[in-house]
């Protein structure tokens, strides 16, 4: 079975970014990289792999060739394998032009037995991904898992949210996203890392994968976006070092007037 | 006209504090056919009337526990369809955002999760989302004849504007075409006594500096009659469950009063809380990133401070 | 005189067997240590060349100088070892005497000076051992009861009482023997005026005054003592060195030998130390250099994960530690209760090599303090032989290491295991993952954004020029300022860095920074074993400073001064580095600064942190002192421990990064020291020593301040610029 991962390449969220003048974020400024969301996929991909007899791990995104930076970071934690599509009419896709991509990549590898995707990007923070993926694909959506595992022919996951902690199960083929609970990220050894030199990317254009350039663009784009404002930074108030207690009388004084 | 349907919540009977956000910012946009998913009594009813909605749906659907999301999605699509909605309001959260996801791809609708604002200018939906770790906020129009969005609590404060909606009770039965996910297992939420988290008034959080007592984040909590929360290295320590995470993957909040225990203010906490009306930090270490935002910043150990204040406020 | 007879043929009888078993023994001793120590893999450059190694080693050897802390222990383990060395030749001697009671030996027998050396040493060998015997109770610990403080303190806790006792033993029954046997001899020379000369005190000096009272015993009598203590000098000797054959892990006795040659194949040829620079990683036998990545071989292994794994000097460290603990004494981490013991980990590994078996003492050492878990069965050494929080627990601080009486390089090994556990197990601490993303990606530990790495000298009221910006090369200026991480990212480090560049700015020092090109040292990663992400960094350096032909660097972290100083010369690149105290301590004596200390009522007593790699590592304990005296007009108040003796911060070896969570915290029992001298404030000269300090201040009533050096530097320059006209400190 094939562990497809839909990676993202995003810009760091440490740096400083800046909105280029189409108010798409600016990828030249700050440095971009594999999002630490979709690490934990890839981790969790891993483990799952570990885990069963035949499968291996095939690393996805949708993006310009610098992607491959993404991708190679996974392929040095482990992945078998790394698929890039990349293709200038991508750009200024919303997230169903992504979705159509993948989706179609998807379908165009063999084998796929479980979609994996991290809960969110971290630039776009849209969400959404995973349960576009599904049902698009028609297969079940296991989403926001802080746990995952294959047992017996069953993907199970657990999931704890707002309603409490579920155990959900279904069979492969389905998609499953992961949160950034369900385990840290491994740092690849260096052994990995000189596994890795040795796989390569595929990178494949739209027609390849079947896709029509009038589903995705900006052109195609459902939401158009018409102004970045930056926000004002938080001043900093008052510092007080607290000598033996002596900082109480100011947070109680503080405390009621914030809470009047 | 926009005819917008909103998803409405409620915990044990009551409504959620985000729910009448909704309600309110529908209001804004057009009439507005409030949704109730499963169960809903009369002073629900009475309740959800407040916030000024057209109608007032309560749907019954079988399928809703013991699938993840996609029974909710497919019922909330049958009512946009009845209502010809153009617009599309769920609260954020896990939930929420991929409820809106599978609504939007099925009513080939655009799509914007955890958005702050929802005005129309010269009739074109115009929504703002606040991106990069609060940094910036970008504004969006949606081209698409429909709109679903996923709103962040704390974006409006709901006005009361009591009505008369017509009530309708509705069956929905959930029907796959595909296979799904099923739901084996549920273990309810612990109760809390506290509000909840989203919507709490003041919010006390403790983070790694606890060293795992979160014994004085809970007792400040209770003193101000607020919600506890937890910073990610907290919660990845183990010391509070994840639902209490403030920050990019946990609950953004905007209270009047944020109180940061030992948390030293990675921007991915911050992003879940800039916006509180007032913050206080207590942190033994002064180069903390959080003092650096904070209205009110001490300098100590909260080991001490946090009971010497909670005796005071007795 | 049958029974005389007898019993000297008994002797004879006795004393042969027993030599011919224990020299067997011992030769297959000797003959299975040799094979387990050359079966280790190569340790390039260790046997020559001669010259210059044997000097080093009789240097050392001769003169003790490892002992200097422990002066009583010092002399008396010199006595011993002369002593042992002196009664070799008179063992050979006593298999004659034992027949023939008045044989001497040949050539200096008889000679007056041999005489007066051999008394001496004898007696004064047996004092030694006596002595050293008392101090081995007073520190006695005993491992199975492991709950006493006053054990786990020892510095004897975990090493092989009946061993130490044994060889004590013998060694005092020997002399004890020579002592008898000198006295019944004097007696027998002395009592008959035609031999009296030859047994008078002239030749016998101390051995002569005891010997008169046997002048009334018949001359068969003193000859059959002779030859029982002569035999009994045999069989105790040929004892002990049949047992030492047995016991090839009884390295209390090997370092006799084992020691000697470890101290010949020490790493560092001119007599220093195996600190400063960390041992290069070998992959086959050669350097690891991430420039030919291409050329590795693909079953290559990183670090040492297995026993055979060790370089045989490794194995031969092993084999020589003498368990005197003193690695373990100093021990930053076994101090404050973590489960890390150099001599511990020295002895585990040391007992892996033969075969895994431990003595009683070692093994319940092992266990009750946590360095070998028990009951795991996993491969490898970590975690079976070596705990993982025992491996993790080292701050580098290499006081162990520079201890160590025969040389054993701790702080090398334990970084080579952590370099197997980086490079091929990727298992660590979980801080460190994202102290490795961080450096990987960003440059600095704390993965902030490179474009801030200049920030700190925004807002100065001088420029600060950037090479490739401002400057085009390095010949224009006289240094080059290494900011490092800490020093343009932390706010107390980037204070010193502003300070420490006001004082060159004032004394008129031409120099420049490389700005945002700067990356980290990898100081943090080298040091938990990621040698991968050590090497990027330091080449990326390397290139930067060879586009502008640095060759004079200046760093105000004593961790950046040791990396870009010592190491990057392992990877072809040749810097001069001094540290800011050296520079600053050079501007004030050429006249270019003239600090002035405070009025009289405003003077505090200041102590002084070594911080590791400043001192211990590089061997800079006086500059930063000399500055302090100037600025203070006082001498610094000494803490416990100073010097070359100080106690980390807690800090190096990467732990900076890492919690804390086991045992009590370095920095505050280092705070304690501070605390007990009564001095106001607290000067050090690295940042990471900055910031452990600082925080372990902020947690603690009325604890002094903590600063760098160049704060008070530049305070005593700033009132010298008010004032003019007060002297200066230096009159």
């Amino acid at each position: 079975m094939k562990i497809l991962t839909c990676v993202k390449y995003v810009p760091d969220a440490g740096d400083e970014v800046g909105f280029d003048s189409d108010l798409r974020l600016g990828r030249t400024g700050p440095s971009s990289k594999l999002s630490e969301l979709d690490e934990y996929a890839v981790e969790q991909a891993l483990r799952l792999k570990a885990t069963m007899d035949d499968a291996t791990v095939t690393v996805l995104s949708v993006g310009p060739a610098d992607a491959e930076v993404a991708l190679r970071k996974a392929l040095q934690m482990g992945a078998d394998e790394a698929v890039l599509i990349s293709d200038g009419a991508i750009a200024g896709s919303d997230v169903f032009g992504t979705a159509a991509v993948l989706i179609a990549a998807a379908k165009h590898l063999d084998e796929v037995g479980l979609v994996m995707c991290g809960m969110s990007s971290t630039d776009a923070g849209v969400g959404a991904l995973p349960a576009l993926l599904a049902d698009a694909l028609g297969w079940p959506l296991l989403s926001n898992a802080a746990e995952v595992s294959v047992e017996d022919g069953q993907a199970r996951i657990v999931r704890t949210d707002e309603v409490g902690t579920r155990v959900v199960t279904a069979a492969p083929p389905a998609v499953v996203s992961v949160t950034d609970q369900s385990g840290e990220p491994r740092y690849p050894s260096f052994k990995d890392v000189l596994a890795a030199k040795k796989k390569s990317v595929t990178t494949l254009g739209l027609a390849e994968v079947g896709v029509s350039a009038d589903l995705v663009g900006a052109g195609a784009a459902r939401v158009q976006v018409t102004a970045v404002v930056r926000n004002p930074e938080r001043a900093a108030g008052r510092v007080i070092v607290d000598v033996d207690g002596s900082s109480v009388d100011d947070i109680v004084e503080f405390l009621a007037a914030a809470t009047k | 006209m926009n005819n917008v349907i909103v998803l409405v919540t409620a915990t044990n009977g009551l409504l959620d504090a985000a729910s009448a956000e909704l309600l309110t910012i529908g209001a804004g946009l057009g009439p507005v056919t409030a949704v109730v998913a499963g169960e809903a009594g009369d002073a629900l009813v009475a309740e959800i009337a407040q916030y000024g909605p057209a109608e007032v749906h309560v749907v019954s659907c079988p399928q809703l526990t013991d699938t993840l999301v996609v029974a909710k999605a497919a019922l909330l699509v049958d009512r946009a369809a009845e209502t010809h909605a153009g617009i599309v309001l769920v609260a954020s959260g896990l939930e929420g955002n991929e409820v809106a996801a599978l609504v939007a791809a099925k009513l080939g609708a655009g799509l914007v999760t955890d958005a702050v604002a929802a005005r129309l200018v010269d009739g074109e939906l115009a929504v703002d989302k606040v991106v990069w770790a609060g940094k910036y906020t970008v504004t969006a129009t949606v081209a698409a004849p429909i709109a679903v969005l996923s709103m962040k609590a704390n974006s409006c404060t709901p006005a009361f504007v009591p009505a008369e909606p017509a009530v309708r009770q509705a069956h929905f039965d959930y029907t796959a075409t595909a296979p799904v996910a099923t739901v084996i297992s549920t273990e309810p939420a612990a109760a809390s006594s506290r509000p909840k988290l989203v919507e709490a008034g003041v919010v006390v959080s403790g983070g790694r500096g606890t060293d795992g007592d979160f014994a004085p984040v809970e007792a400040l909590a209770d003193a101000l009659g607020g919600a506890v929360g937890a910073s990610r290295a907290a919660v990845d320590a183990g010391f509070a469950p994840q639902p209490l995470q403030v920050g990019q993957t946990g609950k953004t909040v905007s209270p009047e009063l944020y109180v940061a225990l030992g948390i030293s203010g990675a921007i991915q906490h911050i992003a879940g809380m800039r916006t509180a009306r007032q913050i206080l930090a207590i942190n033994s270490d002064p180069e903390a990133p959080i003092h650096r935002l904070a209205d009110l910043s001490v300098v100590g150990d909260l080991k001490t401070i946090v009971p010497a204040v909670v005796a005071r406020l007795g | 005189m049958k029974l005389l007879l007898f019993v000297v043929a008994i002797a004879v009888t006795v004393a042969v067997a027993v030599t011919l078993a224990a020299v067997a023994l011992f030769v297959r001793g000797a003959l299975t240590l040799y094979r387990r120590i050359a079966a280790g893999a190569p340790s390039p450059g260790r046997l020559g060349p001669v010259g210059p190694r044997l000097g080093a080693m009789i240097t050392e050897i001769l003169s003790h100088r490892r002992f200097s802390a422990r002066p009583l222990v010092r002399v008396a383990h010199w006595v011993v070892m002369v002593s042992f060395i002196l009664l070799v030749p008179t063992l050979a001697i006593a298999y004659v005497q034992v027949l023939a009671p008045d044989a001497e030996l040949p050539l200096v027998g008889g000679w007056v000076v041999w005489q007066w050396l051999l008394e001496l040493f004898s007696v004064g060998g047996l004092l030694a051992i006596v002595t050293l015997f008392v101090v081995r109770l007073r520190h006695r610990s005993d491992p199975d009861d492991a709950a006493a403080a006053r054990d786990w303190r020892s510095r004897f806790f975990g090493s092989t009482r009946w061993q130490a006792y044994f060889v004590e033993a013998v060694i005092a029954v020997v002399l004890v023997c020579v002592l008898v046997m000198h006295t019944l001899r004097s007696a027998a020379l002395a009592r008959y005026p035609e031999t009296a000369a030859d047994g008078g005190w002239a030749h016998y000096p101390l051995t002569f005054w005891a010997g008169q009272l046997f002048w009334n015993l018949s001359p068969a009598a003193l000859d059959a003592g002779i030859s029982t203590a002569a035999a009994l000098k045999i069989i105790t000797s040929m004892i002990w060195l049949g047992v030492v054959g047995y016991a090839t892990t009884m390295s209390v006795a090997w370092h006799r030998f084992l020691g000697v040659v470890n101290v010949y194949a020490r790493r560092e040829r001119d007599g220093r130390p195996a600190l400063g620079a960390a041992t290069p990683m070998l992959v086959d036998g050669k350097p690891f250099d991430i420039r030919d990545i291409d050329d590795l071989d693909e079953d290559a292994t990183f670090g040492i994960g297995s026993i055979d794994e060790f370089g045989w000097k490794g194995l031969l460290d092993f084999a020589s530690c003498t368990e005197c603990g003193r690695c373990q004494d100093l021990c930053p981490a076994w101090n404050t209760g973590k489960p890390l013991s150099p001599k511990l980990v020295t002895l585990a590994l040391r007992d892996q090599a033969a075969g895994g078996a431990h003595t009683g003492d070692v093994f319940a050492a092992l266990r009750s303090s946590g360095v070998q878990p028990a009951g795991a069965a996993e491969a490898g050494l970590v975690p079976t032989v070596i705990n993982p929080d025992a491996l993790w627990a080292c701050t580098t601080c290499g006081a162990c290491t520079d201890q160590c009486p025969v040389d054993i390089e701790h702080v090398d090994h334990l970084i080579n295991l952590r370099r197997h556990e980086v490079m091929v197990k990727s298992d660590f601490p979980e801080e460190f993952g994202s102290l490795y993303g961080n450096l990987d990606t960003k440059g600095n530990p704390w993965g902030l954004p490179p474009r801030q790495r200049f920030d700190w000298a925004k807002g100065l009221e001088f420029e600060v020029p950037v090479l490739g910006v401002d400057v085009t090369s390095a010949a224009e200026v006289d240094y080059v300022l290494w900011v490092g991480c800490s020093g343009a990212y932390d706010e107390k480090g980037k204070k010193t860095t502003r300070a420490f560049a006001e004082l060159l700015h004032l004394a008129g020092v031409r120099f420049a920074v490389l700005g945002e090109a700067e990356t980290c040292c990898g100081d943090s990663a080298r040091r938990t074993g990621n040698e991968a992400t050590y090497q990027g960094l330091a080449v990326q350096n390397i290139e930067t400073m060879a586009e502008f032909g640095v060759t004079k660097v200046v760093a105000s972290c004593a961790h950046c001064l040791n990396t870009v100083g010592r190491e990057y010369a392992q990877l072809g690149a040749s810097y001069t580095v001094e540290h800011h105290t050296q520079v600053l301590n050079r501007l004030i004596r050429e006249g270019r600064l003239n600090p002035v200390a405070p009025p009289e009522e405003e003077r505090v007593a200041i102590t002084y942190h070594d911080p590791c790699y400043l001192g211990r590592h590089n061997g800079e304990t006086s500059a930063p002192r000399e500055l302090l005296a100037a600025v203070a007009a006082a001498p610094v108040v000494e803490m416990e421990h100073h010097g070359t003796q100080s106690m980390c911060c807690g800090a190096g070896g990467g732990r900076m990064w890492a919690e804390e969570s086991l045992g009590t915290r370095i920095n505050a029992a280092r705070m304690d020291e501070a605390v007990a001298t009564g001095a106001a404030t607290v000067a050090t000269a690295c940042p990471f020593c900055s910031i452990m300090l600082g925080d372990a201040a902020a947690g603690r009533d009325a604890a002094p301040a903590v600063t760098d050096v160049a704060h008070l530097v530049l305070a005593g320059v700033k009132r010298g610029l008010d004032n003019p006209t007060q002297p200066k400190t230096e009159d």
